[in-house]
């Protein structure tokens, strides 16, 4: 036997008019009719991406990145980087920070009294910043997002 | 005890942090067309630029010294003000956002937790320096009116920060803190009192009750109690919304035609109906006047030109917040006080008897607001918010990419567009 869908006469298809509703009473009272979703009462919330990679939304940037001296910590052209101010910049932090008149996103190593921003990337020599140069730190790197990147497929 | 938090030179220290080989080089902010200059870093005020100076009066001395120039970036001061507000929640539960760039903190309970005041003070400089690259000054004191002088006084110590918690430190601050300076005391009553020989807080302060409220009514007592030590102003962390929403931009130049002046007006409108809409709102009466510029002068035999303004107010059939509802009133009202053969300046429109959003009164013989156009209006605030400002707009408002005016250096938006974050290499 094969399972058809009960077609619906057309005149027993109605439009509802949004303009003209009521509202129903609703009484507090059980009435058995079947299970509810039993997932009900486990739905508390969407999951938001902001509430994972941004801890302190008043203190964070959203940085993009435009070179390759960063490649080797996953950080690639249009990658858009959280930067975030309130965590304490240490050696070996991935910041953002503004040098030889640029923006720049490095890793910080300290050499008291200088400070060495490395590349990930080989090809890219450290930078120095001597004591007195103009150097601001943003903050620091606390997540990248990237698109995955295109899969040219080896022949 | 309350603290006053202000950001120093906020609007040229938000261009500095995504500028920072700006740091310690002079920096004027420009008014929303490029006609003034509305804030200057303390370099800039050291060359002797002016506050509200015509900015073509100073743009020599400002080439001559390499003073760099930005436009005003509301929505950058704007994001950053926040930021700065929500930070200062961390240090005192009780926050009275004052301006854009100052605050009230109540300190009342958190003395426990720093040893003293000035403690408090100062890590409310580190840390909103660390964490917002903002300098800010904090003045603390047992009165709001005495945390404003604190705060005056901080601009000038090394470390802006300034603690007045002491009858000894109040006195000697109040001695010689000039009486026109003092929160609350306008131009005029500053006048009023020099007549009568007081200069300073202190004299002030200690002026008898009855003859300041006859000279500066009951504010003016208020004030002297607080300079006394006695709070009368308390913390407002809830202000009530807006009594009344107004824009009243001029055009630039000067227009005589009816169909530009109605779409300056239809701009001006949609404006403050956003505005409403954004604070939940719904206005009864829209006012719209019009007026010509009073100093102008005919070109051809420099005698003053011919003078006309007028204005009008409508009550509206109900409270609403839809733009293309009360733009018909205001249309109309533009209309009927119309002249033709002057040279207008500036077209104004208020919004006034606001009321709140979930007010839907009908009347006896009118039909309450169309909620179809209120929720109309609020999906065009939504696209508009997402893919950028009139892109869904009245048809009247014949939209001149050349009007308004677009300002000449202009920042990027930092913090509130993708397309304008910064970029790192």
């Amino acid at each position: 036997m094969i399972d058809t869908i009960d077609p619906i006469p057309p005149e027993n298809i109605f439009r509802v008019d949004p303009s003209r509703r009521a509202l129903i009473p609703f009484w507090e009272i059980p009435v058995s009719a079947g299970f509810t979703s039993p997932a009900e009462n486990y739905i508390q919330e969407r999951l938001n991406l902001q509430d994972l990679c941004v801890l302190h939304p008043d203190c964070t940037h959203f940085v993009k990145a435009t070179g390759e001296s960063m490649t080797g910590d996953y950080i690639y052209p249009g990658s858009i980087l959280v930067v975030d101010s309130t965590i304490p910049v240490e050696t070996g932090r991935v910041i953002v920070s503004y040098v030889n008149d640029g923006w720049c996103v490095k890793r910080y190593v300290n050499k008291d009294p200088l400070v060495m921003l490395e590349s990930s990337n080989s090809l890219y020599a450290p930078i120095y910043v001597q004591p007195g140069e103009v150097f601001k730190i943003l903050g620091v790197v606390t997540y990248i997002v990237s698109k995955p990147p295109k899969y040219v497929r080896p022949c | 005890m309350y603290a006053l938090v202000d950001g120093k030179n906020f609007y040229a220290s938000c261009h500095r942090i995504f500028r920072p080989d700006l740091v310690g080089r002079p920096v004027v902010v420009l008014s929303n067309r490029d006609g003034n200059i509305v804030a200057r870093s303390d370099e800039a005020k050291a060359l002797g630029i002016g506050m509200g100076q015509l900015f073509f009066e100073a743009k020599d001395l400002c080439q001559q010294h390499g003073v760099t120039v930005f436009s005003s970036n509301y929505e950058l001061y704007g994001d950053l003000s926040a930021r700065l507000m929500s930070t200062l929640t961390h240090f005192a539960p009780d926050v009275e956002v004052y301006s854009i760039d100052e605050a009230f903190l109540l300190l009342e309970e958190y003395v426990g937790i720093y040893p003293t005041y000035r403690d408090i003070g100062s890590a409310i400089c580190s840390h909103v320096g660390r964490w917002l690259h903002l300098p800010v000054g904090v003045g603390i004191g047992p009165t709001k009116t005495l945390a404003k002088v604190a705060n005056k006084l901080a601009k000038k110590s090394p470390d802006l920060v300034c603690v007045l918690d002491t009858p000894e430190l109040i006195d000697e601050a109040l001695e010689d803190f000039p009486v026109e300076d003092i929160w609350g005391v306008g131009r005029k009553s500053a006048g009023k009192l020099k007549n009568v020989g007081i200069r300073t807080a202190a004299q002030l302060r200690d002026v008898n009750d009855d003859w300041i409220q006859k000279v500066m009514t009951v504010n003016g007592l208020r004030l002297v109690h607080e300079l006394r030590g006695r709070p009368c102003k308390l913390l407002e962390v809830n202000p009530p919304p807006k009594k009344s929403i107004c824009t009243e931009p001029g055009f630039g130049h000067v227009i005589p035609d009816l169909v530009q002046i109605n779409d300056a007006l239809t701009v001006h409108l949609s404006r403050c109906c956003e505005k409403l809409r954004r604070q939940e709102s719904l206005c009864g009466a829209v006012t719209v006047w019009l007026r010509t510029n009073p100093f102008r002068k005919t070109p051809g035999n420099k005698q003053p030109a011919k003078q006309y303004s007028n204005s009008v107010t409508v009550r509206l059939p109900h409270p609403t917040s839809s733009t293309l509802e009360i733009i018909k009133y205001a249309e109309s009202s533009l209309k009927a006080i119309f002249r033709f053969g002057y040279h207008y300046a500036k077209v104004g429109v208020m919004l006034t008897d606001l009321v709140p959003a979930d007010f839907r009164q009908a009347g006896v013989f009118t039909a309450g607001p169309d909620e179809r156009l209120i929720r109309l209006a609020k999906t065009m605030d939504k696209v508009n918010k997402r893919y950028g400002r009139d892109t869904l707009r009245m048809a009247s408002q014949l939209y001149n990419p050349e009007w308004p005016m677009k300002p000449t250096y202009l920042t990027p938006r930092y913090t509130t567009r993708w397309e304008d974050i910064l970029e790192v290499k």
